[in-house]
């Protein structure tokens, strides 16, 4: 188990920290948290060892903090503060389009740049100190701020009630995208700049501050009315990984591990103590894989409302929302939080830990903690489910480059020079993480843990986890030394010195791999098809690249092909050339089918197969390429349909399974029909695959329509499997042990909804097969929550709504109403009226019945009206809902040939003014709301983009421009609008 | 007749309890009472024989209490002496036997039925015999099993032995049940919802018809995650149900010896050998004191300024 080596502090209180030109040891002290006003008031002092002579300026990064007083060693020190992002393009400037205001603000980010020794603070060291610098002496900076209603970097939440605010459950966290830690207190806000951290947080009595390090004394106030809560953090941290939240926490030790400590706000204590039982697995997994142990002598959890992002870690300590908790009743979010957990503790090695040199070597760390984290999941979740993992993270960034193009993984900058741009595709800046679109970043995480997948392709896993514990050992002895020893850059990952590591452990170059996936940016599109000649009994296989198109590369390398042939399962290693395209694999078998012979597959397995529908003359059951996906690539395989029938049915390895299901969408047949069905029955076969051979069943179900023989598809199916045997048309009592199956009840409803017959209609038996379901449904000796199984069932009620039937643009009222959709209508209502008397776990039941009026108000079958999602829209309901009724708003704007306008954007914008205190969540909903406008169909926001810049800052503080700037990129590269410019 | 005599007090108690029974009028009592006037009048009649000219009412009640008391016993007796020889119906010698059991001389019997200043006493009135009410007449009466001879009694009447459910016999069918679940929770679930969006403020989908699909309209919480994660209280009720019997599964199968060993002794013993982590607390008070966790120390006083 875990017990934590405490490095001793070689420096006392005042710790070191290291800059190019200084160096620097923190303090840090907030004494005052006013919750009622949303204000901070505190002081940091830096202990700085200059690694020059003549150092008089300092700078430092800080935004949005009211500076008071600054004094080097006592000395009162003059200051300037300017912070550029706050007007990225200045009013009187002519061009006004996204290209020069992406210029002007990746300008202005640089500037105060701290990798580059910028920052926001220039702080002129007093002319009396200029001797003592020359001789490289300690200086201390001391800083006096406050903070007053900041928008960034803390977020206060107050909820609107009576009572003392402990009582009110006020609480106040940290939360930043990247390094956004200048937002809260003045620092040197760059991953690369170690220092210790001596922190204390002066807080009401009846809260708890929770930050990083060691917790060394709780000390009361004089008056006894307030507590100070004093940290250390002995281990060399850079200013981003440092965190904190002030709340009326509940306290929970963990009960295998006594070092980690969790906290959630009141009331919900029975759900961490759920939440956490299993998080010492996560632990011991990483500690054992890694051999090493966690480094830091605590662990902090913290759940808060409103969180920024679901997950983020901070120096020994990791913010997560609230809402990840959950009781044991709940299946669908425990495995989500389980990840959401493990992700957290990964970045505690990787990213908090260890630290980056430079921006340009963030995918290794996100990397590595990304590829452990997928170490995990194979080991909780089962192979099948990394499989299929790592197949949608593949497909994902596959889909993603090939649409926006490539993602980088290292850049190289060379010069200061815009023009040197190593990514000329995209229509921003990589050169910095602010300048970045989100989903980028995201897809950047994405490609960074395939790739470092690749190098253990390469290298084995073995070699891979030395290379880990070797930079873990390495980052534990330095951080242990004191700072004069020069050692703490050993906690820096680069690009260069994870390679030089990986080198010398397996001793293998994998130069080409990285030049081809890191230094490069694409994929691989791939074009597959074969022939079998039978004279020569040999496949010739062609395979085409497109590596013209954006997004993709051109490879050259080996490849693999395995081939399932009669006699068994065969792996060939193909080599793609410049020229070569086509290639011919000797086939092992002659074409024999009258031996009655069982057929070995690849996993060693020998199965009887009903060989009828292949092909007479060639031996071949089906091919696939690259099967173990270890190429970032796409690949479009033409083969036979009954191929892919006998790869679904036969081939064991889910993505096969998977990539069959997706092919056999275009093949309508009874033989798919019968293929499908098969996978649907079997138990042993992955959940997700039978879910997704739901929705495909129903694709081909639709296309049979006219050769449809028997009940509705899947109908039969789930009477046999979830229905009372005495009366098949009642369902089963609830019971949700079995996970699989229980997946597989949700899904199957939803699918079969989407049935329509020749009419276009949802079948009646369907619709009332569904309508019995919801009535039937009995949950009272059911150890789960039904609430996901019962939206699901909504949802399923939502897909077999269809356009109604209207005669000369009628009024929809309560008369005309279709019988079936009263129906409908009557268990929404239902469901969204008992929602309130006995609410739902996360409110899914609200979240899919607000869905299922905006379906029914869409196909015109009850009047057209965002007032209900609007009143549901505000804030103090729980996010998702708000979320939903969000989208309906936007939904409602297209049913009405809305015209994205200035007027409307404004009227959004002060829409969500209104809508609450949580300016990030209104945020997120500016930006749910114009990418809804855009898949709605809107091509074109007109708007002048300075004045969109204008209202947002009306609405929110100008440091947010950076997250709107990305977010409107976003919004363009997702959705390729035009982003017009418009005249003044 | 001197027996008879010494029993008065205890046959005045019977006579006023008869008394008592005169409000009645069902057939049953009318026929008891045709019978005890019968006996009246004999008693009357051998008190004439005897000579008196009149008797007191009290007097006269008591002796016919008497002597019912007195054939009432004869008849028990002969019963029970004919049952002891395995026979159903008393013959003359059980009657005659009973007379000499209670000591009684038989052979003066037939002089004095003989003797000449007897009264003859017509027969009483002939009152219908009561008849078995017909009100309790359940199902068909059992006639004897084949194996069973004739001469037993016969079966007590069915109301005796039948039972009748005083409910309706629960329906079993499985698919009633289900339906009547559901369509009684939808009931309740409709009324309830409907009371309450007719009660409170509603939301409505129609313009048009207000009341037609009336939504209780949603109201903003201050604290919105409370509701959405913690379980209802219904939740909880049928979790704790459903986990008593789970509970009782667990203890059989899956309370490996380990865990139990880590609940209960592992806090005094084997905290030595054992990392801190090993140790599962149970909440206890005692024990929790031992995690050294640093946000569960106390919280310390200030320190007493330094006066210079």
């Amino acid at each position: 188990m875990l017990s934590y080596k405490q490095n001793p502090d070689p420096s006392g209180l005042h710790s070191r920290r290291m800059n190019r030109k200084k160096d620097k040891g923190f303090e840090i002290c907030i004494n005052n948290i006013n919750f009622q006003r949303k204000s901070v008031i505190g002081y940091v002092e830096l202990t700085i060892f200059p690694t020059v002579m003549n150092l008089n300026r300092i700078k430092l990064n800080s935004k949005q903090c009211r500076i008071y007083r600054v004094r080097v060693n006592d000395l009162e020190a003059p200051f300037i503060y300017n912070d550029p992002t706050l007007e990225v393009c200045h009013h009187e400037s002519k061009q006004r389009n996204l290209n020069y205001f992406s210029s002007a603000y990746t300008a202005a980010v640089s500037a105060v740049d701290p990798d580059a020794g910028n920052g926001e603070l220039s702080i002129k060291v007093p002319s009396e100190l200029w001797k003592q610098g020359d001789e490289m002496k300690v200086m201390k900076v001391y800083i006096e701020f406050s903070l007053d209603q900041p928008k960034g970097g803390l977020h206060f939440v107050v909820p609107d009630v009576d009572g003392s605010m402990a009582e009110r459950a006020a609480h106040v966290f940290s939360f930043g995208n990247q390094n956004s830690t200048r937002f809260w207190f003045p620092c040197v806000d760059s991953y690369s700049e170690l220092c210790t951290w001596k922190l204390e947080f002066t807080v009401d009595a009846s809260m708890v501050a929770v930050s990083c390090g060691d917790l060394v004394e709780t000390v009361y106030t004089h008056d006894m009315r307030k507590k100070t809560f004093h940290y250390m953090l002995p281990i060399p941290t850079a200013a981003p990984n440092i965190s904190l939240a002030v709340g009326p926490f509940e306290i929970l030790v963990d009960p295998y591990m006594h070092e980690v400590t969790h906290f959630c706000l009141p009331q919900l204590l029975p759900l961490l103590k759920q939440t956490m039982s299993y998080l010492h697995e996560i632990f011991e997994f990483y500690e054992e894989i890694l051999t090493c142990r966690y480094p830091y002598s605590c662990f902090k959890t913290v759940f808060v409302d409103e969180a920024y992002v679901q997950v983020s870690s901070y120096a020994s300590m990791s913010i997560f929302s609230t809402n990840l908790l959950h009781s044991g009743m709940i299946i669908d979010q425990t495995p989500v939080t389980r990840r959401c957990l493990a992700q957290a503790l990964a970045q505690q090695f990787f990213g908090c830990f260890i630290s980056r040199m430079s921006w340009s070597d963030e995918w290794v760390l996100k990397g590595i903690s990304g590829y452990i984290y997928g170490l995990y999941l194979k080991k909780t979740f089962g192979v099948n489910e990394y499989r299929h993992w790592i197949k949608e993270e593949l497909d994902k960034i596959v889909e993603y480059e090939l649409k926006m193009g490539g993602v980088l993984l290292h850049p190289t900058f060379s010069g200061g020079k815009e023009k040197d741009n190593p990514t000329p595709h995209l229509h921003f800046s990589i050169r910095h993480p602010h300048t970045l679109s989100w989903e980028y970043y995201k897809m950047f995480q994405c490609k960074a843990h395939l790739v470092m997948r690749l190098i253990e392709n390469r290298i084995s896993m073995e070699f891979m986890l030395q290379v880990f514990n070797k930079l873990l050992s390495l980052a534990s002895t330095a951080s242990s030394q004191k700072y004069q020893s020069h050692m703490w850059s050993q906690m820096l990952v680069s690009t260069s010195g994870f390679l030089k590591s990986i080198s010398n452990v397996s001793g293998k170059d994998i130069g080409p791999l990285i030049k081809q996936w890191v230094d490069q940016s694409g994929v691989v599109k791939f074009f597959g098809s074969f022939a079998f000649n039978r004279k020569r009994n040999v496949l010739e296989l062609e395979i085409r690249q497109d590596y013209t198109s954006s997004g993709t590369q051109k490879y050259v390398g080996p490849i693999k092909v395995t081939v399932q042939e009669l006699d068994g399962s065969f792996n060939h290693t193909l080599q793609i050339e410049e020229n070569s395209l086509k290639h011919d694999i000797p086939c092992h078998s002659k074409s024999r089918r009258n031996k009655k012979k069982k057929i070995p597959l690849m996993n060693g397995e020998e199965v009887d197969m009903d060989l009828s529908a292949m092909d007479a003359d060639s031996p071949l059951l089906w091919i696939r390429i690259d099967p173990d996906m270890s190429i970032l690539r796409k690949v479009e395989f033409e083969q036979a349909d009954f191929m892919w029938q006998y790869q679904l049915r036969f081939e064991r390895d889910v993505v096969a399974q998977e990539e069959a299901i997706s092919a056999l969408e275009i093949f309508p047949t009874p033989a798919s029909r019968l293929a499908l069905t098969d996978i649907l029955e079997q138990d042993q076969c992955f959940y997700k695959v039978r879910i997704q051979a739901c929705f495909c069943l129903a694709k081909i179900a639709n296309s049979m329509m006219s050769t449809w023989t028997g009940p509705p598809a899947m109908k039969s199916l789930f009477t046999r499997m979830f229905c009372c045997k005495s009366c098949p048309n009642i369902v089963k009592t609830n019971n949700f042990i079995n996970f699989q199956s229980y997946f597989l009840q949700k899904t199957m409803p939803v699918a079969m909804a989407l049935l329509r017959d020749v009419q276009n209609l949802c079948p009646k038996e369907v619709l009332n097969f569904i309508l019995d379901l919801i009535k039937y449904n009995d949950n009272r000796k059911n150890k789960f929550s039904d609430n996901y199984y019962r939206a699901e069932l909504i949802d399923a009620l939502t897909n077999s709504l269809t356009p109604a039937i209207s005669i000369n643009n009628e009024v929809r009222t309560v008369d005309n109403l279709n019988t079936d959709v009263r129906l409908i209508l009557e268990e929404i209502t239902r469901f969204l009226n008992m929602e309130k008397l006995l609410p739902s776990y996360r409110n899914t039941i609200t979240v899919s019945c607000l869905r299922a009026i905006r379906m029914l108000q869409k196909n015109g079958h009850i009047p057209s009206d965002p007032s209900l999602f609007k009143s549901y829209a505000q804030y103090g309901h729980f996010v998702d809902v708000r979320i939903a009724a969000l989208e309906a708003v936007i939904d409602y704007t297209r049913g009405t040939h809305f015209v994205l306008t200035t007027n409307f954007l404004c009227l959004s914008f002060s829409m969500l003014g209104k809508l609450g205190p949580f300016s990030w969540s209104g945020i997120f909903f500016i930006f749910q709301l114009v990418c809804l406008l855009q898949r709605l169909g809107h091509n074109t926001i007109s708007p002048n983009l300075m004045l969109i810049f204008s209202i947002y800052r009306e609405v929110l503080h100008p440091s947010y421009v950076q997250k709107l700037f990305s977010f409107i990129i976003f919004i363009k590269e997702r959705y390729s609008f035009t982003i017009l410019t418009g005249k003044s | 007749m001197a027996d008879s005599v010494v029993m008065g007090s205890g046959s005045f108690n019977s006579g006023s309890r008869s008394g008592s029974s005169k409000t009645s009028t069902s057939p049953t009592d009318n026929y008891q009472l045709a019978r005890r006037r019968t006996l009246q009048v004999v008693v009357s009649s051998l008190l004439t024989e005897c000579g008196f000219e009149s008797a007191e009412k009290v007097a006269v009640e008591t002796l016919t209490e008497m002597m019912q008391s007195y054939i009432t016993e004869v008849g028990r007796c002969a019963k029970a002496t004919c049952e002891h020889t395995a026979r159903s119906t008393p013959t003359l010698s059980d009657v005659v036997v009973t007379l000499v059991e209670m000591g009684f001389n038989v052979d003066t019997l037939p002089v004095y039925a003989k003797r000449s200043q007897r009264m003859v006493i017509t027969a009483p009135p002939v009152t219908n015999a009561p008849v078995v009410p017909k009100a309790l007449m359940a199902g068909q009466k059992r006639t004897h099993p084949s194996y069973i001879p004739g001469h037993f009694p016969e079966f007590p009447d069915p109301h005796t032995y039948i039972k009748t459910p005083t409910f309706r016999e629960p329906v079993s069918d499985y698919q009633v049940v289900r339906e009547k679940a559901a369509s009684q929770r939808r009931d309740v679930e409709r009324a309830l919802t409907r009371f309450m969006a007719k009660t409170g403020e509603t939301q409505s989908l129609f313009k048009d018809d207000i009341s037609a699909f009336p939504l209780i309209s949603a109201k903003p919480s201050a604290i919105p995650y409370l509701s959405a994660l913690l379980p209802s209280e219904l939740e909880l009720q049928s979790l704790e149900e459903t986990d008593s019997s789970e509970q009782d599964d667990q203890t059989d199968t899956e309370n490996n010896p380990s865990h139990i060993i880590q609940d209960d002794q592992s806090a005094d013993k084997e905290n030595v050998v054992l990392p801190p982590g090993g140790v599962v607390p149970t909440g206890k008070a005692n024990e929790e004191n031992m995690i050294d966790n640093p946000y569960l120390r106390p919280v310390k006083k200030p320190k007493v300024r330094r006066k210079k």
